[in-house]
């Protein structure tokens, strides 16, 4: 079976700064892995690595998607190949409005695979029934994107893209981060939801308490660049109790 | 005058009258601005002073432009100028609450004229003292039907002077709009806005003149106490465009709300300048200024805000935002703050740069091809600004003139072809 997400040996820099050190990581379909580790360890730079943002320099390894490499492809075209990444910071757009934002995504994506692009009725309906699920209301959905949106906000507006894109890659950067429980609650729903044997995703944060109602297949410990330790979802309570510099220890 | 400038051939030109006489001893003593005047430094008249022109005296053929059907869109009463010349018949049928008169034998309007009209300028010189077309509309009252003033004509040889004063008695309300479609060699519209006490106008202008027409607006403004003028310029036409405004504030309470966008391509040349005189207090104004320059265009923003010394609690804030498209684009942007009294809050500001790269990569990670995210975000940088226009109409010829300009430059939103 081709994994759906390979990555071989992966090393990144930002400038002269060596980022990535090496990291191996193969994320088969069905499956969901989380990355933890303390800040400073490469998290987000494997994220942004990963969907192809510029200002990284890649020095060796490679990223497969269902065994193709992608590094040579640009960020819209790894979204388009199944990736999406969830934003730690999701960007506010002034005068971009949200439903044609979200169209012009469903769209692109559409087009992609051959199929008919989305009329604004069948999709208004599509982006109603799913904003429900996520407790976005009409306000939100006609404000521009991301602009006037709290914390929470800002992160269930990034769920309801990866439900309507349905992406069968899935990056989520530090997720719960400025959640309270109860967003927590309807973020973690939302990507639960999305759980499905075709489709693979990989959770990135800090602390455990996200993977409580993310439950993850594997669990890796990345620190320093490297993955220092992987497991199951046991792994994560660990790294409650000891903290990271216990884990690094074993490793 | 520097040798070399061609001036306008005014043997034909009969002018009459102290006022328009002083404007034309003014206008031979000063002729056109050279690059020493500092106010001109980043726009020069070369390839203007070059041509030979002639003050349209005249009515002739209209251009073929979008302002009849602008105006129909809007339901406004369109006044159409044709090279400079009132057109009578559309004088017939003003909205109840406007009155017209004739600025050309008006000694008292003229005089008003060029106590609101930007001092030292070419324009309030030459177009008094030529004035191929004088306009007064007078206004009170809350006026129902916007009014919109077409400036066309398609003789490249002339040069176009009309003049229009607008005067809004206290508490009176109007919307209007100025539709510059022109062909001429030279447009050179003078107009005034003088508004009493509680009078409230929203104004548009769109410069959207033909590819080889030289645009230089002069526009004074003066605002009583609680009078209220929100303003907004679209500048897409034209080989070289410069739209100047001088607004006074006279009276406490007064708001101005000034914005500007200019979207310039080819070696077009995009002025605004803006003279904001804070004469007395309690008074706000706020200008919002943003280009799109594409290939080898050119912009300037020069913004005065000047605070008289009694003038205490005034708030005068202005930004400016350009986006060069190409690496040969220019823009020359000055804010400046004149400030003579100790309690107000003013600010300034002026950036020049690129497409953000987080908000291009936000939408490509969406699988947004890049093309099509970079328009997306064009058009966000202008229609943001254009929704500071609170008139619906208004609005909507805005931001079609902008999508227009944008598909003609190759920007499009529509579809989804991947290269």
């Amino acid at each position: 079976m081709t994994a759906l997400l390979e990555i071989r040996d992966l090393h990144a820099s930002v400038g002269d700064t060596p980022i990535l050190k090496g990291i191996n990581l193969t994320l088969n379909a069905g499956e969901v892995h989380a990355i933890m580790g303390p800040n400073g360890s490469g998290k987000s730079t494997m994220s942004y690595v990963l969907a192809g943002r510029n200002g990284y320099e890649i020095t060796g390894g490679d990223v497969l998607i269902n065994g193709e490499s992608v590094l040579e492809l640009s960020p819209d075209e790894r979204a388009r190949a199944g990736m999406f990444l969830a934003f730690q910071y999701p960007v506010e757009l002034p005068g971009v409005g949200g439903m044609s934002f979200l169209r012009a995504a469903v769209n692109a994506r559409r087009v992609e695979a051959g199929e008919e692009e989305v009329d604004q009725l069948a999709f208004v309906k599509m982006v109603r029934a799913k904003a429900g699920e996520l407790d976005i209301n009409d306000d939100m959905l006609k404000r521009a994107v991301n602009v006037g949106f709290s914390g929470g906000e800002k992160k269930r507006y990034e769920i309801l893209q990866m439900a309507l894109l349905e992406p069968t890659i899935s990056i989520l950067d530090e997720t719960d981060s400025g959640l309270d429980v109860d967003a927590l609650k309807i973020v973690s729903d939302g990507v639960n939801m999305l759980r499905a044997p075709e489709r693979t995703m990989l959770v990135i944060t800090h602390y455990q308490r996200l993977l409580n109602h993310i439950v993850p297949d594997h669990v890796h410990i990345l620190a320093g660049g490297k993955i220092r330790k992987s497991g199951g979802k046991e792994l994560a309570l660990q790294v409650e109790e000891t903290g990271y510099a216990g884990i690094d220890d074993a490793a | 005058m520097p040798a070399l400038m061609m001036q306008p051939d005014l043997s034909n030109v009969v002018v009459s009258g102290p006022v328009r006489t002083a404007a034309l001893t003014a206008w031979q003593q000063q002729g056109w601005p050279g690059p020493r005047v500092e106010s001109w430094r980043f726009t020069k008249l070369d390839r203007l002073a070059a041509r030979e022109i002639t003050p349209a005296s005249s009515l002739s053929t209209a251009t073929a432009g979008d302002g009849l059907a602008m105006a129909a869109g809007m339901g406004a009463h369109a006044i159409q100028i044709v090279n400079g010349v009132i057109d009578p018949a559309s004088l017939e049928g003003l909205p109840a609450g406007v009155t017209a008169g004739n600025l050309s034998d008006d000694q008292g309007a003229q005089d008003a004229m060029m106590a609101l009209a930007p001092p030292n300028h070419p324009v309030s010189n030459l177009s008094m003292a030529v004035m191929s077309g004088g306009l007064v509309l007078d206004v009170v009252g809350e006026v129902a039907r916007p009014l919109m003033l077409i400036f066309e004509g398609d003789d490249a040889s002339l040069s176009a002077h009309p003049v229009v004063l607008i005067r809004l008695a206290p508490a009176a309300r109007m919307v209007m709009a100025e539709w510059h479609q022109s062909a001429v060699a030279l447009s050179a519209p003078l107009i005034g806005l003088d508004l009493a006490a509680k009078a409230s106008l929203d104004f548009v202008k769109i410069q959207s003149e033909g590819s080889t027409t030289s645009h230089l607006a002069a526009t004074g403004v003066s605002l009583a106490g609680e009078a209220r003028l929100t303003g907004f310029s679209l500048s897409v036409g034209g080989e070289m465009a410069r739209l100047e405004t001088h607004v006074t504030m006279a009276g406490e309470g007064a708001d101005c709300q000034l914005s500007a966008i200019y979207l310039g391509r080819g070696r077009q040349h995009h002025d605004i300048t803006t003279v904001l005189n804070h004469d007395i207090g309690h008074c706000t104004s706020d200008q919002v200024i943003r280009g799109v320059l594409d290939d080898r265009a050119r912009g300037v923003y020069q913004g005065k805000v000047r605070v008289a010394e009694d003038a205490q609690k005034t708030d005068g804030q202005q930004m400016s935002r350009a986006l060069l498209l190409s690496r040969k684009a220019e823009v020359d942007a000055k804010p400046e703050l004149e400030i003579y009294a100790d309690d107000v809050v003013c600010a300034h500001g002026a950036t020049v740069g690129e497409l953000d790269a987080t908000q291009l990569f936000y939408l490509t990670s969406r699988g947004i091809p890049e093309a099509k995210a970079r328009a997306m975000l064009i058009e966000a940088f202008l229609i943001d600004a254009i929704d500071s226009v609170e008139i619906d109409n208004l609005a909507q010829i805005l931001r079609e003139t902008a999508t227009r300009w944008m598909a003609q430059t190759g920007l499009t939103t529509d579809g989804n072809q991947h290269g």
